[in-house]
């Protein structure tokens, strides 16, 4: 809490991330410790309009129609990725370099698009200002 | 940490400057928010999700310019500007800049 604060010395404060750099627990406490302080800077009187968003977000008509549109729209995405793999890789009259070529960049936009997201789930619960609303 | 956009701090002495602090984050949503902000943008209202994204980015420079202030010893911040640009669509960037100085 003093290291959040800023109320440890120069020298304890780097001796602490020391421990801070090897211990991920303790990393993970001093996110959320700053996520807390991040709230608190914020703390509002919510404005009338937000208690009808929150009902709005509890209301079961409101949950399964933003549900169900962004679970068809992967759905789609997919099965359009899928399929388009499969007709480029088994379907096309393309020869065999630019089949290889086609599927590499595809492979390799995958690739990426999955490495970013690992990176981005990882560093997540470190994020102290996910919980910010305005 | 003491942070206001004015010059000079009323009832105290600046007693030196220490210089040029910024901080600066470029902050994106995911794919998610920005399909229902297309759609928002069709029936109108405040777009919740970009000023989430806003406020999570003018917090963020704001901590970096204050680690940079407190790292140079600094006890406040005078002539805060804020500064945005457009790189990417969809991510906000704020830049925060202002001086570092010492009180008594």
């Amino acid at each position: 809490m003093a290291y959040v604060d800023g109320e440890l010395s120069q020298e304890e404060a780097r001796q602490f991330e020391q421990g801070l750099a090897a211990d991920p627990t303790l990393a993970k406490e001093v996110a959320e410790l700053r996520a807390l302080e991040v709230m608190a800077r914020q703390m509002a009187a919510p404005e009338p309009m937000d208690y009808e968003w929150d009902r709005l977000s509890r209301d079961p008509l409101q949950r399964a129609g933003v549900g169900l549109g962004f679970a068809l729209i992967m759905i789609g995405v997919l099965g359009l990725a899928c399929f388009g793999t499969w007709t480029i890789g088994f379907q096309s009259d393309l020869s065999l370099t630019l089949k290889c070529l086609s599927l590499g960049t595809i492979a390799g936009f995958t690739l990426i698009f999955l490495t970013v997201l690992r990176g981005r789930l990882r560093t997540l619960p470190y994020d102290p200002y996910t919980n910010i609303k305005r | 940490m003491i942070l206001v956009t004015i010059d000079h701090l009323p009832g105290k002495e600046i007693t030196s400057v220490i210089g040029l602090v910024r901080g600066s984050t470029v902050r994106a949503g995911h794919l998610g928010k920005d399909i229902t902000a297309v759609f928002k943008n069709f029936v109108g209202g405040e777009i919740g999700d970009y000023t989430k994204l806003m406020a999570e980015a003018r917090e963020q420079a704001l901590d970096r310019l204050r680690e940079e202030a407190k790292a140079l010893g600094a006890e406040a911040v005078v002539g805060l500007r804020f500064s945005t640009s457009s790189i990417s669509p969809g991510a906000a960037e704020i830049v925060v800049y202002g001086t570092a100085v010492k009180i008594s």
